[in-house]
């Protein structure tokens, strides 16, 4: 009897479920491209992972075939860009990391979206763009005004640790983007539980060459003072400046936790420190917000630390000032796309609020005020409240400076900076290298010509920039 | 009918056809080897003589694949001059040179001696020769894996074993892969593990293909085995060796899997050889103009050493015979 009873309620609750989702009517054009495939390519990480799960309901919705190519992440950048280059329209759409929207826009490669978003014909009537957060969608899509891409899912790289393991030792962790959480804090809290005999090292950073971009950067932006804020590594002039003592006092921090790390981890990348953390033999790592569902907290594949973490941000440095960092993936049409409105008419969908709020059951993370303020972000990933109001309003979209010479910058500081991690130079040096091989790259990209008035413009340093409501870009 | 009158009543047609025939058939001996071989030709151009040349022509001028808008200009020789200044370019000249030299060195004398060692009939041989070649037989990227797997740091079979006997003996874990000197032999290592079988299979035919007079000759004169091997069997073993090495210098100066997968040229840039420079510089900073470049200095190298090896092993040939 019990069993009809659950079963009639189950029923009627699922309906009731159903009733309360929007359901969109198709307009005549959507119904015209019932039969179409799109192409889609996207590098293997987990917010693609969970924006998969919704392709069979959107074919079925619309008649679209959406057929997804994954490339690993270290071939994306290749593989995107030749693709694009080529022109052949292979993908309909692409995936875009923040840093390269300037490279791909400038270059042509993307077509803009706001004549497709105020298509009523296209766009669902309650797609609602001034619902994404400001920062996020300009920060994300926007290039010289105009709108290339859509975000779908945005946040900082930040700390994850072992709440039960710090309990253990006797201490608390504290909130995130407490001014508590300082680099002090975080290498005194590290030594205090760093055990190899027992399997347990105090942090588990990630030194490999290829990753200072994103795992060393917010140190050295931690160690700036409000004076120096703006000028972090390129001055108002686009000359290099990261020849200074707060680089210099940032490297050092960052090989202090070379203190925790066994002998042989002077290539970890992101892989290798994740691994050891869902082992549960480290007490610290690296995260990025958009990834703590699918790294750290999904009991089923990561049964020894899902539900004993606490995620933080990275540790404000001496003088309080805690990274700006801004990650953020988004969605392109190519502009040789050949079904650029059926692309478009997954993009929307897929970025809809309804899609949006029932992708962070999978992981995605949220890019629109409603996504913050949905229940189901809230059940299924709890650790987002605070980043709400830093994305709002402290996030700095150009902390990876937005120019195509960024991956050059990236990889000089990678290089230089891992061979102080073993030893082959001191930090000084790799300031000083840093230094003068960014300058080649910069002089070589065109920055130094005099009398060139065309450079790009530093969105950084007026921020609010970036504030302006979705719907007033072009 | 008389002949005369028949040709000059024939269709044009025919005529025309007889025409292409004398022009281009077996009859003109300076036209028709042209005309067989045009079809190879045609193809040898599309693949090969086009891409050369298109390379030439990206090499001169400025184009950076990330910036369509730019207009290409002509640079001349700017962008070998400004490889030429880079010291990057020479550290990856001298990593790749080093790797080279290392690995083909010490995979042609452990090739040559497992030939002679296999030359000798003894039990479970057959089955051991096919087990010898199972490096060879995987593809490059796949033996890079395993291997990575085996170093993977506290996880790997290598770094678990040896680790742990390194341990035992007090000097602690080694760093296979995260120390730069012990990161580049550790390549060398594993290159030499994939690729000694295929010095082993060529030095083995070569030997296979001595005549057996000279050792019948040798054995009744009393030579002793180690000057047999240094007047007969190396000399008579030349034109494999040189094959051999050859094949093997171009294939290792061009290693790339195994360093990207294994290290992608650090730590540092401890391991980036001239193959790992160029695909940062052709897909990461997509500057094609200056990977054309660089690929053009590295078909020079290999032309160069492939000839000198060539010249030296022909004159000792001479020589010998």
């Amino acid at each position: 009897m019990n069993i009809v009873k659950l079963s009639a309620a189950t029923a009627a609750g699922l309906s009731l479920l159903m009733l309360a989702l929007p359901t969109h009517a198709q307009t005549e054009a959507q119904k015209a491209l019932s039969g179409k495939t799109v192409h889609f390519l996207a590098p293997s990480m987990p917010q693609f992972a969970a924006l998969a799960k919704f392709f069979p309901e959107f074919e079925e919705k619309y008649g679209i075939k959406v057929v997804v190519d994954e490339v690993p992440f270290e071939n994306y950048r290749q593989k995107s860009l030749v693709e694009m280059q080529q022109g052949t329209g292979t993908y309909d759409f692409f995936a875009v990391d923040v840093m390269w929207l300037a490279e791909y826009a400038a270059a042509g490669f993307l077509e803009p979206l706001m004549p497709y978003v105020k298509n009523a014909d296209l766009t669902d009537a309650d797609y609602d763009i001034d619902d994404f957060l400001p920062r996020v969608i300009s920060g994300t899509g926007v290039f010289n005004d105009t709108l290339y891409t859509l975000p779908i899912g945005a946040g900082p790289v930040g700390t994850t640790f072992r709440a039960d393991v710090a309990e253990k030792a006797g201490f608390k962790l504290p909130e995130r983007f407490s001014p508590e959480f300082t680099t002090k804090y975080m290498y005194d809290a590290a030594k205090k539980v760093n055990n190899p005999e027992s399997n347990m090292i105090g942090f588990a950073n990630i030194p490999g060459r290829w990753f200072w971009g994103v795992t060393y950067l917010p140190y050295l932006f931690a160690y700036q003072t409000p004076e120096t804020k703006g000028d972090e590594y390129v001055d108002k002039d686009w000359k290099i400046t990261i020849n200074n003592e707060r680089t210099v006092a940032s490297i050092d921090y960052f090989l202090s936790l070379k203190e925790f790390m066994p002998a042989d981890s002077a290539n970890w990348g992101i892989g290798e420190a994740t691994a050891v953390y869902q082992a549960g033999n480290a007490f610290g790592t690296w995260n990025y917000q958009d990834f703590v569902k699918g790294f750290f907290e999904d009991p089923e594949t990561q049964a020894k630390v899902a539900g004993k973490n606490v995620h933080l941000h990275t540790p404000a440095g001496p003088d309080g000032v805690i990274d700006p960092w801004f990650g953020a993936w988004s969605l392109g049409v190519s502009k040789d796309s050949k079904n650029k409105e059926a692309a478009w008419t997954f993009m929307q969908w897929v970025t809809s609020k309804d899609v949006q709020a029932r992708a962070t059951q999978y992981g995605a993370g949220p890019s629109r005020h409603s996504t913050y303020k949905s229940e189901t972000l809230a059940k299924y990933q709890p650790w987002w409240p605070g980043v709400y109001e830093f994305m709002l309003k402290e996030t700095n979209p150009d902390e990876r400076v937005r120019v195509p010479e960024w991956a050059e910058i990236s990889d000089i500081m990678g290089e230089e900076g891992n061979r102080v991690w073993i030893g082959e130079i001191d930090s000084k040096t790799a300031a000083a290298n840093m230094e003068k091989r960014m300058t080649d790259a910069m002089r070589k990209g065109g920055y130094y010509i005099p009398g060139r008035n065309d450079l790009p413009k530093q969105q950084w340093r007026d921020l609010t920039y970036y504030d302006r409501l979705p719907s007033e870009w072009n | 009918m008389s002949i005369s009158e028949r040709t000059t009543t024939a269709p044009p047609m025919a005529l025309s056809h007889r025409g292409i025939l004398s022009r281009f058939g077996p009859s003109n001996r300076a036209v028709f080897p042209w005309v067989l071989m045009a079809p190879t030709l045609i193809i040898l151009f599309a693949i090969g003589i086009y891409p050369f040349l298109y390379s030439l022509y990206i090499a001169s001028h400025n184009v950076i694949l990330s910036k369509p808008y730019l207009p290409r200009i002509f640079v001349g020789l700017y962008q070998y001059q400004a490889l030429i200044q880079d010291p990057e370019f020479w550290h990856a000249l001298r990593k790749t040179l080093l790797f080279t030299v290392q690995a083909v060195f010490i995979e042609f004398w452990l090739g040559l001696g497992l030939a002679l060692l296999f030359q000798r009939q003894l039990a479970g041989i057959a089955f051991m020769r096919v087990f010898i070649l199972i490096p060879m037989i995987l593809p490059p990227l796949v033996a890079a894996l395993i291997w990575r797997y085996m170093f993977y740091p506290g996880a790997g079979l290598m770094t678990y074993y040896v680790g742990g006997i390194t341990k035992a003996l007090g000097f602690g874990e080694i760093p296979f892969l995260s120390d730069p000197t012990i990161a580049f032999q550790t390549l060398v290592f594993v290159d030499v593990w994939e690729w000694t079988p295929f010095m082993f299979l060529m030095l083995s035919a070569g030997l296979a293909s001595i005549p057996r007079q000279p050792y019948e000759a040798a054995e009744i004169d009393g030579a002793s085995s180690w000057r047999v091997f240094w007047t007969i069997t190396m000399p008579l073993l030349r034109p494999a060796i040189l094959i051999a090495v050859v094949i093997r210098t171009m294939d290792a100066f061009r290693t790339y899997e195994l360093i990207v997968i294994m290290t992608r040229g650090g730590p540092g840039n401890a391991t980036t050889t001239m193959n790992v420079f160029l695909t940062k510089t052709g897909l990461e900073f997509f500057d094609a103009s200056k990977a054309a470049a660089l690929s053009l200095i590295m078909m020079m190298i290999i032309i160069v050493m492939s000839f000198v090896f060539i010249r030296v092993f022909r004159s000792k040939t001479e020589v010998a015979e």
